[in-house]
């Protein structure tokens, strides 16, 4: 389980791509807007290198959504 | 106080971050901001597809290191952007990509134009923003400018629906332009500098690759520093090449699929390797799995932690921004003694290897001859750019790139029609310079109305068409792996390129024989405006040698299997 905040709800949509692409799948996905941002909950089932580099990939999408962007 | 539009606000604050030229193409929803440009100080370079708007920027970033912007409407504008944004993405440019958008009241009605660009960008930029009214344009452009150049660099799109750009906004009067912020950059850790550094004390048989992250990270001269002090052979990725000293006795030349033998060998032999800014592209490791399978230490540093171990394994990871990895590293090695590496670099230099090459047959002009020619031609500090295919592998081999914003090329994403609009945007930031484009039958016919955007800006600059009547790496992958099949790469019905160049008012020349080349070399760069110099070159040269997709160094090929 991973979960991530971010400011863009699109984030959502994009981990989603980024999963499919890596040849992930998810169980589990879940997403609560809290006012400032997004909460996001993930669960993702795949091979383990693929696993661990689409969580390299999420931790650098988080870092640049960090940046507000209005 | 005073007002301004949403348009006037983009201007100023482009300007305000140092932007005084953008590449576009006008269109309706972004009509408020072509009003605007009208009479602003940023220069416009109306290029003659959007394609060419991006990869222009990107020639531009490219050459420089400060962030290109380009310019479309919505609909068709903003997606003919796409592809010079992927490519930017994958080669780590800093850009800045702005679109039209419909009004707001009317976005998600398939309104005339209409596209969701943010969606369909989101997955190939590092973000992307729907400014939604007048006061967000400023600090989501501040923000764009941040993003594209910070950490690993990359694109940004801002999406400006029309409404917006028309919207007047209360501006402070004398408002601060404040310079776009750098953001934090990590740093590589004591611990794994120190084992970076006992890896190269316990070496014997050490290499450096350099790639790409040295550039963006202006880490060129101290890597040059670093590597004389280390003293171990250098070989460069395609975008690292200009990155080492070519004179440095200790530069093997670029490795991969179409690299040096000496510089895969010494990758092959090597006991500790130092990968600095790269990202083991499977053009320059093949088959993952007999890379470097002597190396019982794998150093690598990069900015981009998600890189570590993607390919290949490290045992030493730094990540940090690259220059001041190498710096610290430099510092330690400083105190530190490190065995001579004398003998192994005299035995991994082979000095005298030579390229292994087709000749020419029937009396025509050999591509490679001719670019042996044309880069012994070239001052020092020229720019060349390549488009994609035999010509840019041929031009990688054999560039001396004194600097790594001297060389140009689509690496990543590989893209077709490149060369010409980079050129164009390496000349408009350096119009003093030789800037030359190396382009091939197949990508300049994707570019070729560019011939008057160099027309429009009196841009000198030079193309070289190398033009073997084929799609010739296709031709040469069909030859060698397909069975000679040769399955819609033929193109004996180019034009007269020549006749083209002029009917844009652009001078041209056609070489097909040897004997033409240096005195037409001599003339496009004496010639003080644009000129093509046409190429009709022997169709059936090969790029060697080659390491077949996947496989390694043990499969490489320097001719026709018998």
């Amino acid at each position: 389980m991973r979960t991530v905040t971010a400011n863009d709800g699109r984030m959502l949509a994009r981990i989603i791509h980024l999963a499919h692409r890596f040849g992930c799948t998810y169980t589990k996905v879940a997403a609560q807007h809290t006012g400032a941002d997004y909460r996001m909950e993930f669960a993702f089932a795949g091979p383990g290198d693929a696993l661990r580099r689409l969580d390299a990939q999420i931790t650098k999408l988080l870092d640049d959504d960090r940046e507000t962007m209005g | 106080m005073h007002t301004r539009t949403g348009a006037a606000i983009v201007l100023d604050t482009l300007e305000s971050l140092g932007v005084d030229t953008v590449f576009g193409y006008p269109g309706g929803a972004i009509m408020p901001l072509y009003d605007a440009l009208y009479d602003h100080r940023i220069v416009h370079v109306l290029v003659r597809h959007e394609a060419a708007a991006v990869f222009a920027a990107s020639g531009f970033a490219r050459s420089t290191g400060r962030p290109g912007v380009c310019i479309a409407t919505s609909g068709p504008g903003a997606t003919n952007l796409i592809t010079g944004i992927v490519d930017a993405m994958l080669d780590n440019v800093p850009l800045v990509a702005l679109t039209g958008q419909v009004r707001s009241t009317v976005m998600g009605t398939d309104a005339f134009q209409e596209v969701d660009v943010a969606a369909i960008t989101h997955q190939v930029t590092k973000r992307n923003v729907v400014v939604r009214s007048v006061d967000q344009i400023e600090p989501a452009l501040r923000a764009a400018f941040r993003l594209a150049t910070s950490s690993r660099p990359g694109p940004v799109l801002v999406d400006l629906p029309t409404d917006v750009l028309r919207a007047f906004e209360e501006a402070r009067a004398g408002a601060a332009a404040e310079p776009a912020a750098t953001r934090e950059r990590p740093r590589a850790d004591a611990q794994s500098l120190d084992a970076a550094v006992a890896a190269l004390q316990r070496a014997q048989r050490p290499v450096l690759i350099v790639g790409g992250g040295t550039r963006w990270s202006g880490a060129t001269e101290i890597f040059r520093s670093l590597a004389a002090r280390i003293g171990a052979p250098i070989a460069s990725t395609l975008h690292g090449l200009g990155c080492a000293d070519p004179g440095d006795p200790a530069y093997i030349g670029m490795l991969g699929m179409h690299g040096w033998k000496r510089a895969n060998l010494a990758v092959q032999n090597a006991d500790v390797l130092v990968a600095l800014g790269m990202r083991f592209d499977d053009r320059v490791t093949g088959d993952p799995a007999k890379f470097a399978p002597n190396a019982h230490t794998i150093v690598h540093a990069d900015i981009d932690a998600a890189e570590f171990d993607k390919v290949v394994h490290a045992h030493v990871k730094l990540h940090g921004d690259l220059r001041e990895t190498l710096v610290a590293l430099d510092h330690r090695l400083a105190r530190v003694t490190l065995p001579s590496f004398e003998e192994w670099r005299a035995q991994a230099c082979a000095p005298h290897e030579q390229l292994p090459r087709d000749d020419a047959r029937d009396g025509h002009l050999s591509a490679t001859d001719f670019l042996d020619a044309l880069f012994a031609a070239l001052p020092e500090d020229a720019i060349v750019s390549t488009d994609v295919g035999q010509h840019q592998m041929w031009a990688a081999q054999r560039v001396r790139a004194s600097h790594p914003q001297h060389f140009l090329t689509s690496g990543g994403l590989g893209s077709m029609g490149f060369g010409l609009p980079a050129a164009i945007g390496a000349q408009m930031a350096h119009p003093g310079r030789t800037v030359v484009a190396i382009v091939g039958d197949g990508g300049f016919q994707m570019s070729m109305a560019e011939l008057a955007t160099l027309r429009r800006h009196e841009l000198p600059v030079k193309i070289v068409l190398l033009d073997n009547r084929n799609l010739g790496m296709v031709r040469q992958w069909q030859e060698l792996f397909y069975n000679a099949r040769y399955s819609a790469t033929a193109l004996p019905d180019n034009p007269e390129f020549t006749t083209i160049a002029r009917a844009y008012g652009i001078e041209a020349r056609l070489v097909d024989h040897a004997e033409a080349s240096a005195p037409s070399i001599k003339r496009m760069l004496q010639s003080p405006g644009p000129m093509l110099l046409h190429c009709a070159c022997y169709p059936h040269e090969n790029v060697w040698p080659i390491i077949p997709s996947g496989k390694s160094v043990d499969d490489l090929m320097e001719t026709i299997p018998a």
